[in-house]
């Protein structure tokens, strides 16, 4: 039901119970705020979200009044000019003006609003208060207190949005404080968040202290590749380094506005000093840098030999979950056109990473009654996945199910539960089966795989798979998968293989088997950022652009086709996958499809997830049949393949059983 | 038609002893040739000329690092890159300093902007202008040239210093200068104003 | 208008502390007619008839505010504020000391007016003894069955909690102390919703003071016309009144409302003997003053009002001539300063603000400017804030700068000295 009220003369029509604020912005009318924020809702505590309305005796807040029929409402007008000066002369009295060393000096709401509302002097003769500087609130953050105007927004943050009520406001009065309560270190998986929603230079990262100033950041908007729920975000960029990424605020149907600490902090790896930029090509015991040329030219003379001497089931590719779609499509395609059909994106413990049948919008989870979590936890796996999960939880009263086995599941499930959500970790086939059989008769079921690698879904879907090609559609010839290639391996009948950023030696469930079966292989080639356990094995190692590096697209685990925009320089030297692919097409004299081919909407059509499967579907299971027993979960924060993380942060490292410290990676 | 000639030429001679009263006329008049090098001339008050660094009496410097000269700079020829004050070794006084400080001297329009936005009077404008070198690179002022050197006396302004401004900052501090203080710079930085401005105010 | 003793009735010649004593001089049978003869309704009528205001400071109409509460949420909370902290009231605590049993009786009369079955009585963190004396007198209720289950057989059941705060002034305000006894922070709720429709735990409450629960008793006992027949047209009743100051005899005195300001001062004796009037502060410390040609006004709500000032909690303070306002100003000041919450911008800041710049015109240390920013800024942050708390700064403040600006004025230095910072 909607409500006419009118703001600053112009008419405007609300669904009732909308806080003024909100109201006004449909109108274009800025209202100042501090401690509102969209997503935490008012909390009335800055006051200088004033306006003025007809025949109420005072000024009220805009954030906590609702919008009324026939109200009239003025934002501007010289009372609430007044009151609003007022406020913020309170606000600068104890605010140390060190604008030009904070950190958020030239993106400050405090400045912003200074500037446009503010008198421009002040009568305070007196000193201002003295509160600690700098003080280490965690491995994230950094707090200065005496910046803080206590909005309590990261308060609230750490209470409604990520559940972990650590920070609390201590003392009181002008002398009051933010500090967590126990005096421990602030640290869960999303404490990043509370830099962007403090409104002053209160609260700031470790990693992007002191290193710019926001008017000399470049920005672009691209996705995070660094888990399947593909969060959009802001990747800012000066003279070249990569210095921070920022979330998007409207990204409400993927991220909600919020990133986690591995997204926004795991970014220092761009410019490791340890990154490769030079083909490495193994000759005797060691390895020596040679030119691109040179590097196609062997390994594509090594795939024609291969072929020409034992068949095409003697060359094999693994790959595509770290790859953009394009990348995915090439490579499947370049390998199918030459007749080889060994191709694989699953070089860890995961089976599956489309849903199929039921594949939900990551906005469905919000309005599920019962989550249920059937495998690994998605807290690491997948963390804004987790805290949209929290959302439903504490705002939709959503039960969460974390349950070992589907009987467990069900009987936790609230009676009459109608809209159920199922997240599986794509990783035991069986255990995934069994979980959506039991829920099948659920009316509005959405299912999703919380994959570790980025583009694990858009792998499948451009065809990475040994058994269908683009679109799912079946292979003319059906390969071995991955696991089947190291088994040809250790048999000695694969000759060539081809690795994209993928780290088998360390994620696959029998790593050791891995790298002893890569021994037997004559010629490995792997892409890498880094000198990784598997790229170390290698016959040659290319170098490859990370994600922040090129363009293309990728899908997320609810299948979103999202963009992802070159925002930094790779070091020179360094290719992208497709563009070594381009270059290994030339040696075995391959027309890919060009460029027009590859576009947006066309792997869009190819990324449609057909109906025909479910979870746990039979052409997903290996072709080897044993699978060891007791394998510890691969350390997710160090993802694998492509991917390393920043040494500066291991002590990101988040305190649950299920992880390793990030630093042991590599 | 001879005596025409003469009378001509007698009238030439005029002009020419006119022309030569002015000659020498000028060589009994103040020179305004300066023996360059040697001797400078005297600078407007508010010369803008070289940059410098200063620091403070303890020797920290006073730069800060919040790039606001490079941000105000019309001409973007300065580059700041920020860093933290370590605890133990302490740049400037405060949680930041500037880990990089350049200055394209080519670039420069030498308007001063930099100094009016600088919140700590860390970059100011000497009256030293002689900056020629053989390679374009050599314009690029880093920190090390920037920065006065701290024998060269901290705290003071460029003109309250013993030894005056030094004739090339920081690589060649150590060479005497070749400006003779007495005769050199008088009032050539604005806080000799502004200091002479406000005891007059005090006596009045 | 001499004192009336109706709460105050038997203080310093019984002990009422005793139950046995209480019950001799005719308490709890108020509470076992209720429960035994009235419906719910009738209680509310009583309170509604009566015209009986709140007690604690803002007056708010007690039948009234009880029929705020939502008919369809059964699950209901009555909370009774014995958190006074109001600079220069001292009445709540006489009366849990004094009179328990007389407290009790009226928070159990009060439950039954709104038909809720947990009561709990907030004491303050400083009130140690009275805390102790209503606790057993509470126990002493129980063991002579008058709070528990199924009360005199009417299958009623009320049980009552006390709980003590930690000395927080922002306890006393409603949705503060709500906060502090669900165990939270003591900082006060943003309003809507209010505690009526959601209260104590998300429940709908009733918060009444002390005083204001006890007088459900005598109206009970002499009827609500009796008690509208005392008082004036809308201030109605009696009400007590903690004098302090420049008096001789300060106390608590009981007197009808309508008394005038007047009569109060001789009531407590009179100033002392040579000294002259300056202002009287009739309300507490968040009040105006008011001032010698107000004196013949009568001690009620409205008049108060009209006169600039508040009846608040009665608490009755009496500045004469030889009181240096600018002292007491900072003083006052410096309470509202320490006691704010620190949640909403004009009270933490501009509180803290007004009491350093009062604190250097306390040391002689002024600077010009000073008294203007003091009427500019204590203005500025009235009306703005989050609870009452950031408002009760300015009244008193004011009404003593414009009164006695040469106070204020003289601690300003010379603009040849040097300002000090």
């Amino acid at each position: 039901m909607n409500v006419n009220l009118t703001i600053d003369g112009v008419p405007v029509s609300v669904p009732k119970g909308t806080w003024l604020v909100e109201a006004a912005k449909t109108v274009q009318q800025e209202i100042p705020v501090y401690c509102y924020h969209t997503k935490l809702g008012p909390a009335g505590l800055c006051r200088v979200c004033l306006v003025d309305i007809e025949g109420m005796p005072k000024l009220q807040i805009a954030c906590n009044t609702p919008a009324a029929e026939g109200m009239v409402v003025r934002t501007r007008g010289a009372r609430v000019e007044a009151g609003r000066a007022m406020i913020l002369e309170l606000l600068l009295v104890n605010h140390p003006l060190d604008c030009p060393i904070c950190d958020k000096g030239g993106e400050c709401d405090l400045q912003d609003y200074a500037m446009a509302y503010a008198r421009g002097n002040s009568d305070v003769v007196d000193p201002k208060t003295r509160k600690p500087k700098a003080v280490d609130l965690g491995p994230t953050i950094v707090l200065d207190e005496e910046r803080c105007v206590v909005c309590q927004r990261c308060v609230r943050f750490d209470d409604i949005i990520a559940d972990e009520r650590q920070l609390v406001v201590k003392d009181r009065g002008a002398h009051d404080i933010i500090a967590t309560a126990t005096g421990s270190p602030y640290r869960h998986n999303f404490t990043g968040n509370v830099t962007e929603l403090c409104p002053v230079g209160a609260l700031t990262s470790k990693t992007y202290r002191f290193k710019s100033r926001p008017w000399d950041l470049n920005r672009t908007q691209t996705t995070c590749t660094q888990c399947a729920v593909g969060c959009q975000q802001f990747a800012d960029v000066r003279y070249g380094t990569l210095l921070r990424t920022m979330s998007v605020e409207n990204d409400d149907a993927i991220s909600d506005g919020w990133l986690c600490d591995r997204g926004r902090y795991n970014i220092g790896f761009y410019a490791s000093p340890d990154r490769l930029t030079q083909p490495l090509y193994r000759k005797g015991g060691s390895f020596v840098q040679i030119g691109w040329d040179d590097a196609f030219a062997l390994w594509g003379k090594a795939i024609t030999d291969a072929i020409a001497a034992k068949g095409t089931p003697s060359v094999g590719a693994i790959g595509g979950g770290r790859l953009t779609n394009e990348e995915a499509y090439v490579l499947q395609y370049l390998f199918r056109k030459i007749g080889v059909a060994n191709l694989d994106w699953r070089s860890g413990r995961q089976r599956q990473a489309t849903p199929g049948a039921n594949g939900g919008a990551l906005t469905d989870i919000e309005l599920a009654q019962a989550i249920v979590i059937a495998g690994e936890s998605i807290e690491e796996r997948a963390p804004v996945l987790w805290l949209r999960v929290r959302k439903a939880a504490l705002r939709g009263g959503a039960t969460v199910v974390h349950a070992a086995t589907p009987a467990e599941a069900v009987a936790a499930l609230p009676a009459g539960a109608t809209r159920v959500a199922l997240v599986w970790d794509g990783i035991d086939l069986a255990r995934g089966r069994a979980f959506a059989d039991a829920f099948a008769g659920v009316a509005e079921l959405s299912t999703y795989v919380a994959s570790e690698q980025g583009n694990a879904r858009g792998a499948e879907a451009m065809g990475m798979l040994p058994w269908s090609g683009p679109g799912y559609a079946a292979a003319r010839a059906r390969g071995r998968d991955a696991a089947g290639m190291f088994e040809d391996a250790r048999n000695g009948s694969l000759a060539v293989l081809s690795m994209f950023g993928v780290n088998p030696v360390r994620n696959a469930a029998d790593g050791a088997a891995v790298a002893q079966a890569l021994v037997k292989v004559p010629f490995v080639v792997v892409s890498e950022l880094f000198l990784t356990e598997t790229a170390d094995r290698a016959t040659l190692v290319l170098p490859a652009k990370g994600a922040f590096e090129k363009t293309g697209t990728t899908l997320n685990l609810a299948g979103d086709l999202l963009p992802v925009n070159a925002a930094v320089q790779a070091p020179d030297g360094v290719l992208s996958d497709l563009e070594m692919l381009l270059g290994l097409a030339a040696q075995l004299d391959v027309d890919l499809p060009r460029a027009e081919e590859l576009d947006a909407t066309v792997i869009e059509h190819m990324a449609h997830a057909p109906e025909d499967f479910g979870f746990g579907d039979s052409r997903f299971a290996s072709d080897v049949a044993s699978v060891p027993e007791d394998v510890p979960p691969a350390t997710i924060l160090s993802g694998g393949g492509t991917w390393r993380h920043d040494p500066t942060l291991a002590t990101l490292q988040v305190e649950t059983p299920s992880s390793q410290p990030v630093g042991a990676t590599a | 038609m001879q005596s025409s000639t003469i009378k001509k030429n007698l009238y030439n001679v005029g002009a020419i002893l006119k022309g030569l009263s002015i000659t020498f006329g000028y060589m009994f008049r103040k020179r305004p040739t300066i023996q360059y090098p040697s001797v400078k001339k005297q600078h407007a008050p508010r010369f803008h000329g070289l940059h410098e660094l200063r620091r403070y009496g303890d020797g920290q410097e006073r730069c800060i690092g919040c790039e606001l000269c490079s941000s105000a700079c019309p001409a973007n020829a300065i580059t700041v890159i920020g860093a933290e004050n370590a605890p133990g070794d302490r740049v400037s006084p405060g949680e930041r300093h500037a880990a990089r400080y350049e200055i394209d001297e080519l670039r420069c329009i030498f308007c001063g902007m930099c100094e009016e936005a600088c919140p700590t009077d860390a970059i100011v404008l000497t009256p030293r202008f002689e900056m020629a070198d053989y390679r374009r690179g050599s314009f690029i002022y880093d920190k090390d040239r920037l920065l006065v050197p701290i024998d060269a006396g901290v705290g003071a302004a460029p003109d309250e210093r013993p030894g005056g401004i030094p004739g090339d900052l920081g690589r060649v501090a150590d060479i005497k200068s070749t400006t003779d203080v007495a005769e050199g710079y008088s009032a050539t930085w604005r806080g000799e104003i502004l200091k002479t401005q406000r005891r007059g105010l005090a006596s009045q | 208008m001499p004192v009336t003793k109706v709460l105050t009735a038997g203080i310093g010649e019984a002990d009422l502390r005793n139950i046995d004593v209480y019950r001799e001089r005719g308490g709890y049978r108020q509470w076992e007619r209720a429960v035994r003869e009235l419906k719910p309704g009738d209680v509310l009528d009583l309170a509604e008839k009566s015209g009986l205001r709140g007690r604690g400071g803002a007056g708010f109409p007690t039948g009234k505010k009880w029929s705020f509460l939502p008919a369809e949420k059964p699950l209901r909370y009555l909370v009774c504020n014995c958190d006074e902290a109001e600079p220069g009231t001292f009445k709540d605590h006489m009366l849990i000391a004094e009179a328990p049993h007389l407290v009790l009786e009226g928070i159990l009369l009060g439950s039954y007016g709104i038909e809720c079955h947990h009561a709990f009585i907030y004491i303050r963190g400083e009130f140690k003894r009275g805390y102790e004396i209503f606790s057993a007198a509470l126990d002493e209720a129980r063991k002579a069955g008058f709070v528990g289950d199924d009360l005199f057989g009417s299958g009623f059941n009320l049980e009552v909690t006390v709980q003590r705060g930690a000395g927080a002034y922002i306890c006393g305000e409603e949705t503060g102390l709500l906060n502090s006894l669900e165990g939270k922070r003591g900082e006060p709720r943003l309003k809507p919703p209010f505690p009526a429709i959601e209260g104590l735990y998300g429940m709908p409450t009733v918060v009444n003071n002390v005083e204001t629960l006890a007088y459900l008793v005598p109206i009970l006992e002499k009827g609500a016309e009796w008690f509208a027949s005392v008082g004036t047209e809308r201030s109605k009743g009696y009400k007590i009144v903690s004098v302090s100051g420049h008096v001789q005899r300060p106390g608590n005195y009981e007197v009808a409302l309508g008394t005038t300001v007047r009569e109060i001062i001789d009531i407590a004796g009179g100033l002392r003997p040579g000294r002259n009037l300056m202002a009287v502060q009739p309300g507490g410390g968040s009040s105006a003053c008011i001032f010698e040609e107000q004196l013949d006004l009568p001690y009620d709500y409205e008049n108060m009002a009209k006169a600039g000032s508040m009846l608040g909690s009665g608490a009755f303070v009496v500045f004469d001539d030889s009181t240096d306002f600018v002292k007491a100003a900072h003083n006052l000041v410096r309470f509202f300063a320490h006691e704010s919450c620190g949640q909403c911008t004009p009270c933490r800041e501009g509180g803290h603000w007004l009491e350093r710049v009062l604190e250097r015109l306390v040391h002689g240390r002024g600077v010009s400017g000073d008294y203007e920013m003091l009427l500019r800024v204590s203005g500025g942050i009235t009306g703005l804030n989050l609870c009452a708390l950031g408002d009760s700064i300015e009244p008193f403040l004011k009404s003593v700068l414009l009164r006695f600006p040469e106070q204020f004025r003289a601690r300003v230095l010379k603009a040849k000295e040097t300002v000090p910072v």
